[in-house]
């Protein structure tokens, strides 16, 4: 038989409609929607509704019984945004959200564009800075407790032996070289205060979370072509023009990536507080991340899961708005 | 020329101080935790009389850890294998049928990697209750659903970008030879977009092996991953330094190794996240 032209037009046009899938996609999509579904979007919405709603863990609000429930409105999220311990928390936070994206991105662009320029061992260095990636924060959390440890931690000992130990005591700022996760330090604000065992727990997450910005730079780097730098060379550019011509535009993509996770990640970090100090002392590193946990697991006295699910409705909503543009991409590209 | 050697001279040696640095935390854990506690109090840098036992290992094992052990790799191989099986059959669906809502499932999906997971814990441990997923073995199950809810935005984000790379021409020329969805998923998608699922696979075990919020939320006390016990024994007023390194190391390991053997494609995996935003 001859196939025409014609008949492959044809064929190729009913194709599609027969491939498209009809029940076919549900069999293969429904899976994961359906666990998708029960295990994330239903107890978002659950989070969502309870914030209006007095309730505890003793007692947990449930959408199907409405007898049960106690209805406050928004009263969790005005008792939440008048609260001092909700604002302490978003000092801490916001110490997390200004100094852990600047430390990320700052040194792993360094380190990055050292590795790049060193002939050899490329591997060798970046496998330095990407290994810690694989370590549990948990892990990382206690590793580092031993590194602060005020007795025979690495840092501790380090500061008494090289003889740079000093304090200072400058009005608002306080700084001194020991009780790294006690009381180093503090800046007064006037409005806040600053707390430096902030600073601790961020150097500890930045140990680990390093070697996030090296891999995603180096993709940057290695996509700038090995001839446009010679021709840049051979037309006498100076290292600071190839430097601003070439380098700067290519690494504005991957500055946005690392920058933009570090600050998701900020914002919601908890594991390595949990561990270090679990917010202490007192609530002087106390995040939002571990104010909600506490207030929906820990104090059961009282019930605050109303309060809790409020904060992390009003977490989701500022990363959610943070990252809107991000999103957006993430979203267009992926299809 | 000689300036240029200064400069790479000067390149390696700040190279090598930083790398230097960056492994003290990982060598602090790794020496404390084979060298009984008061050698540790002088330092485990003080190597003078020094004794090397695998003793605390021995007894952290003991105490409970191989209990801890057991529930993470049940806990990790679980959720990866439901995830990654779940995530490449919905992201074929994605990329090649057409369903209804898609572009919302899409959103939402993809939102799941910005959002903090605090949106979703708080009302799920009243939720596993009413499921029955709060009592015994059931909870591995209920953890492992949980960790494919979340891992979900994820798999089906990473697997795109791999699928995508199967020419098109291959699954149209499947096609006319009367191949069906299913068919060209196992024989052509599956087999060629197989390193990115051994990517994949690999960053969602580190993940899940590492997480500790959902565990230290939703699991009773025996049925706790390693990374539970660790923050339970960790306590600044107990001086157990010994035992607790030796089961941070015990942690650390397992994901180790396989980013040791499998460097290439986790660091592939993070490539493929990374440069896509």
């Amino acid at each position: 038989m001859v196939t025409t032209e014609a008949d492959v037009r044809s064929e190729q046009a009913r194709r599609p409609a027969r491939f498209r899938g009809g029940w076919l996609a549900y069999a293969f999509v429904g899976p994961l929607l359906v666990v998708f579904t029960l295990f994330y979007l239903w107890p978002a919405l659950n989070t969502l509704l309870g914030s209006f709603f007095r309730w505890g863990l003793l007692r947990p609000w449930e959408l199907f019984s409405p007898s049960e429930w106690d209805f406050v409105g928004i009263q969790n999220y005005i008792d939440t945004l008048s609260s001092g311990r909700f604002w302490n928390a978003v000092v801490n936070t916001l110490v997390w959200l200004v100094v852990f994206p600047l430390l990320v991105t700052g040194v792993s662009l360094f380190v990055s564009m050292l590795i790049w320029e060193a002939p050899q061992a490329k591997g060798l260095f970046r496998t330095a800075f990407i290994l810690p990636m694989t370590i549990s924060l948990a892990a990382a959390g206690v590793i580092w407790t031993f590194i602060y440890d005020p007795d025979f931690g690495v840092l501790t000992r380090f500061v008494e032996w090289s003889g740079i130990d000093f304090a200072i005591d400058w009005g608002p700022v306080e700084f001194r070289t020991s009780d790294w996760l006690s009381d180093p330090g503090v800046i007064d604000l006037g409005f806040a205060q600053v707390r430096m065992v902030n600073l601790s727990l961020i150097v500890a997450g930045f140990w680990a979370f390093t070697g996030f910005g090296v891999i995603t730079f180096t993709a940057g780097l290695t996509a700038v072509p090995d001839e446009l730098r010679e021709a840049a060379r051979v037309d006498g550019a100076s290292t600071t023009q190839t430097i601003r011509h070439i380098l700067v535009p290519l690494l504005r993509g991957p500055t946005l990536i690392v920058a933009t996770i570090s600050v998701i990640f900020a914002l919601r970090t908890f594991d390595v507080v949990w561990v270090i100090t679990q917010g202490g002392p007192a609530q002087d590193s106390e995040v939002l991340a571990v104010l909600l946990w506490k207030q929906a697991f820990v104090f059961l006295d009282s019930p605050q899961a109303g309060l809790a699910t409020a904060v992390a409705i009003i977490m989701s909503a500022v990363l959610i708005a943070g990252a809107w543009p991000y999103l957006r991409d993430l979203t267009r590209e992926g299809r | 020329m000689n300036r240029r050697r200064l400069v790479v001279g000067a390149l390696y040696l700040a190279l090598t101080t930083l790398s230097l640095l960056w492994l003290i935390p990982v060598m602090t854990a790794f020496m404390t935790s084979i060298r009984p506690l008061d050698e540790i109090r002088g330092g485990w840098w003080n190597f003078e009389g020094a004794t090397f036992t695998l003793e605390n290992y021995a007894r952290a094992w003991d105490l409970g850890l191989s209990s801890f052990a057991l529930n993470t790799f049940i806990i990790t191989l679980g959720s990866v294998a439901v995830t990654v099986a779940t995530g490449a059959l919905a992201t074929y669906a994605f990329i090649h049928l057409s369903f209804r809502f898609k572009k919302i499932w899409f959103f939402l999906l993809i939102s799941t990697m910005i959002v903090p997971l605090q949106l979703i814990i708080i009302p799920l441990l009243p939720w596993f209750r009413t499921l029955g997923l709060d009592q015994g073995g059931w909870q591995f199950l209920g953890i492992i659903l949980v960790h494919t809810g979340f891992g979900a935005g994820w798999a089906v984000f990473m697997l795109s970008s791999f699928f995508r790379e199967v020419p098109r021409e291959m699954l149209e020329a499947g096609q006319i030879d009367g191949a069906g969805h299913w068919d060209q998923f196992r024989r052509l998608v599956l087999p060629l977009a197989m390193p990115g699922l051994v990517s994949f696979a690999i960053i969602d075990f580190i993940f899940v092996w590492n997480d500790l919020l959902l565990a230290l939320t939703l699991l009773q006390r025996d049925f706790q991953p390693i990374q539970v016990g660790l923050a339970n024994l960790q306590s600044p007023h107990l001086s157990q330094q010994d035992l607790v390194s030796a089961g941070a190391m015990l942690a650390i390991l397992p994901p180790l190794i396989l980013f040791a053997a499998l460097n290439r494609y986790y660091v592939r995996g993070l490539f493929a996240g990374g440069s896509k935003g």
